[in-house]
């Protein structure tokens, strides 16, 4: 056994084993941190793998979160019916507006699905027939025998190590080594007979399946969405989760939600008000210090020679 | 004997082949026709309209009238990889690899494009055309060099690297576009001989452009001369050496090194 | 009506946007920030401000000043460190302002909801086409060819308007004729601000200043500069005429569509013609 397979083992043995040592308080927050996670590590997949990086991958979170909380609402589904439901209605929404988004690279690429991610906003804001707009949905629970916050955790988990396992056979496989070889170099790619723009809308639409299955566990989780579910600075989470734990690595997302979401917890029972700040100043900060970017980010050859410096 | 002429027989021609940027008519009218197994130097001055040409035949630039044929049928504007699809590969001037893959895993990759197999998302890719690819690196001479991240390797072994992945994808034409750019002349030479081995090998037609005119003459079978947009001459090397004009074009411009 | 007043607003921040990525390559996106900011120093200055007819138009002075202050501490404090580095890290830096802009904002003025009222002179309205139209607007609107007229005069008809639009082309080139490209940067950022925070000082009366003022206009700025064309001015400015147009007939038409037409429109001119209507390719 490998020792990363090792390492695998022993943490699913402690998360297995936690709801006996932790009070629910813990299991919330590591549940939250799987959601955190799942979503992180799916837009990696866009980002640290296909060298794309959204500014708008909250629509699809939200898309997934409102899908299910729909479905249960107002058609009555039960919720492992209605929970399936969430990736596709995400995958559905990444392919139309994956198709516009991908034509277009690098700031352009970021600013149309910052815009995308703002019309979902605004169209779950304004419809409140059906949404209940600002109201959000409310009394979206998981049925009985899932709420109690052990019960929810495990779900979650399953869901989660599942999903997980789907996007590293993703990653590993031919698709994957495709994707990063148009990441690394996309006239390359074109050169050993790979379409780039249909690789790169299949890749987001992955991505905004998994995103959308994050956004479907957290309804059930938070138990109603709300329309900022969409919004832009939502969609700053997985990206800062993403380069803090280190978006080269399959598993870095990962490391970095639990990172995350315990330093917001830690900031936020103090000071409340604090986190954005915190975080806000954090990014700047990493930002400026790191001399390279994050190290191997959406870097390689097609960002640096679309770096407008012309020397 | 075949019509050299005939579209059917030739690998690529291009018939009234146009260009032009703002009011500069780069590529003004050239006709081509290479035949299989032709390896094919385009050379001329600078501003000769070399790059332009190539690019036009590489499917990165549009052109704006006339056609090309591969193979006989008409490809002209077709994109990148669907020339790539139908049998054209090419090698680039500034050495283009996929920097943060391993020398394998280039490889790996060209021949899962080339295979088709890129949509697959649930097989582990690792051990796909391996053995292919390991074959492809040894007869570059990259064997050793299989596992490392291809953007340590030194230059010379990158270029070899980037003519292993044109060749994973079968192709039947490869367009190198100076080939021995930023290389020392013994690398030169070498990597030229093994673009020379491998064609007689396999029967490959080949074009490329150059600045390197001791490399032309060594390699090429036949030289197609560009100046200033069109067709100056063409011929087998000793005719081009000792055309006038070619001469006088060329005239006060040393054989670079 | 309101539409076209809405518009000037836009126009004020999405020329400030247009602007500072003409000559700096960053997409500022805390530019709706500025303009909240904007907004909030409005509120306090006429708070502070002695009860007298001309204290609104002191504030109206002040308050984009401030905001300009704010712009040139951010660019030389923190912008100039980032110049070199992958626009993607700029982008992400400015998100990053915009939280750290937006607790600041909450700090210091509070979580409620504030108004400034119009002053006197412009509290009532008139008729036109027999339309009651406040009066207010007549001056947004009145201000709309003095601004667009001033831009145009600075940017055309100074040596200072040339060095930005020589920037605009090539920044290096600019560098090497001895031109001190860096404090160019700053001026330009300053003034980037002050465009937004006037903007922002100038829709206070006639909007709920509060949080989440920054997001509003942010995006729909973003359409403006997009479809008029990162770095050109005049498209920006006929940009945001037809989208303030557009949002404001729009919400009387198609109330729930008229964002997402917005939006839509945005997209369209991103896949058709990525550097907008007047914009110039890159590269």
């Amino acid at each position: 056994m490998t020792s990363s397979a090792r390492a695998l083992g022993l943490l699913a043995v402690v998360l297995a084993l936690a709801p006996l040592a932790l009070p629910p308080f813990f299991l919330q927050l590591l549940t939250e941190i799987a959601i955190v996670g799942l979503f992180a590590t799916a837009f990696n997949l866009l980002m640290g793998f296909g060298g794309m990086v959204s500014f708008g991958h909250a629509a699809y979170f939200a898309l997934g979160a409102y899908a299910a909380a729909l479905l249960v609402k107002r058609a009555g589904v039960p919720m492992l019916l209605a929970l399936p439901a969430a990736p596709l209605a995400a995958a559905a929404g990444a392919l139309l507006f994956g198709f516009f988004i991908v034509r277009l690279t690098h700031t352009y690429f970021a600013m149309l699905s910052l815009a995308f991610a703002q019309i979902v906003f605004t169209v779950i804001f304004k419809w409140k027939s059906l949404t209940g707009g600002d109201d959000g949905l409310l009394d979206v629970w998981p049925p009985v025998m899932l709420k109690s916050p052990a019960a929810y955790y495990y779900f979650t988990l399953a869901t989660v190590a599942l999903s997980l396992f789907v996007l590293h056979s993703v990653s590993e496989s031919p698709f994957g080594y495709a994707l990063r070889s148009v990441r690394e170099n996309p006239r390359r790619a074109r050169f050993i007979g790979i379409n780039v723009r249909r690789l790169q809308l299949l890749a987001f639409v992955i991505s905004g399946a998994f995103s959308g299955l994050a956004g479907g566990l957290f309804a059930f989780y938070n138990g109603s969405v709300f329309p900022d579910f969409a919004y832009f600075t939502k969609s700053f989470e997985p990206l800062v989760v993403a380069l803090l734990g280190g978006a080269q690595s399959f598993f870095g997302p990962l490391a970095g939600a639990f990172g995350f979401k315990i330093l917001e917890w830690l900031v936020s029972r103090q000071w409340p008000v604090y986190w954005p700040l915190f975080l806000g100043t954090i990014v700047v900060l990493v930002i400026v210090a790191l001399p390279q970017g994050f190290v191997g980010l959406a870097g390689g050859q097609g960002w640096r020679t679309r770096l407008i410096r012309k020397s | 004997m075949a019509d050299p002429t005939d579209p059917q027989e030739l690998v690529l021609q291009t018939i009234g082949l146009r260009k032009h940027f703002g009011g500069v008519l780069a590529v003004n009218g050239v006709d081509l026709s290479v035949p299989p197994g032709d390896v094919r130097a385009i050379i001329g001055p600078n501003g000769a309209g070399k790059t332009t040409l190539f690019n036009l035949l590489t499917g990165d630039l549009t052109h704006d009238s006339g056609r090309i044929y591969f193979a006989g049928e008409e490809v002209s504007g077709l994109p990148p990889h669907q020339l790539c699809r139908r049998g054209m590969g090419r090698t680039f001037q500034i050495t283009s690899i996929f920097r943060r893959l391993s020398t394998l895993e280039n490889v790996q990759t060209a021949f899962l494009s080339h295979h088709r197999r890129h949509y697959n998302i649930l097989t582990p890719a690792r051990r796909l055309y391996r053995d292919d690819a390991f074959a492809l690196l040894e007869r570059v001479g990259l064997h050793e060099q299989a596992r490392k991240p291809s953007g340590i390797l030194p230059h010379g072994d990158q270029r070899r690297l980037e003519l292993a992945i044109a060749l994973a994808s079968g192709p039947r034409l490869l367009l190198l576009d100076e080939p021995t750019a930023g290389m020392a002349p013994r690398e030169r030479h070498e990597i030229m001989a093994l673009v020379a081995r491998i064609t007689s090998d396999t029967g490959l037609t080949v074009v490329f452009t150059e600045h390197d005119m001791d490399v032309v003459f060594a390699v090429a079978q036949r030289i197609t001369v560009l100046y200033q947009g069109s067709v100056l001459t063409e011929g087998s090397p000793a005719a081009v050496r000792a055309n006038p004009d070619v001469q006088r074009v060329y005239l006060g411009q040393p054989a670079s090194r | 009506m309101s539409g076209l007043s809405v518009g000037m607003f836009l126009f004020l921040v999405s020329v400030g946007m247009s602007l500072i990525f003409g000559v700096t390559r960053i997409v500022n996106l805390a530019h709706g920030s500025f303009y909240m900011v904007g907004a909030y120093l409005m509120v306090t200055l006429v708070e502070v401000l002695p009860d007298r007819p001309w204290a609104f138009w002191l504030a109206l002075l002040l308050a984009p000043l401030g905001v300009a202050v704010l712009g040139a501490v951010i660019e030389v404090g923190l912008l100039r460190l980032i110049y070199h580095r992958d626009p993607l890290m700029q982008l992400i830096l400015t998100f990053g302002l915009i939280l750290v802009i937006s607790t600041l904002v909450l700090l210091a003025w509070g979580p409620d909801n504030k108004s400034v009222s119009r002053p006197d002179a412009l509290a009532g309205s008139v008729r036109i086409f027999g339309q009651p139209f406040p009066s207010y607007y007549l001056l947004v609107l009145g201000l709309a060819p003095v601004v667009a007229v001033g831009l145009w005069l600075i940017f055309y008809r100074t040596r200072w308007g040339m060095l930005i639009r020589a920037a605009t082309v090539d920044r290096e080139m600019l560098g090497a004729l001895g031109v001190n490209v860096a404090a160019l940067y700053t001026q330009v950022f300053a003034f980037g601000s002050w465009l937004a925070g006037l903007g922002g000082a100038l829709a206070a009366p006639t909007v709920a200043v509060a949080l989440g003022m920054d997001g509003d206009v942010l995006t729909t700025a973003f359409v403006v500069v997009v479809i008029g064309g990162l770095g050109s001015f005049a498209g920006s400015f006929i940009s945001a005429l037809l989208v303030g147009l557009l949002q404001s007939f729009g919400i009387l038409v198609f109330p729930a569509v008229s964002i997402v037409l917005l939006f839509a429109i945005m997209a369209v001119v991103l896949v058709v013609r990525p550097w907008g209507l007047l914009g110039r390719p890159e590269e």
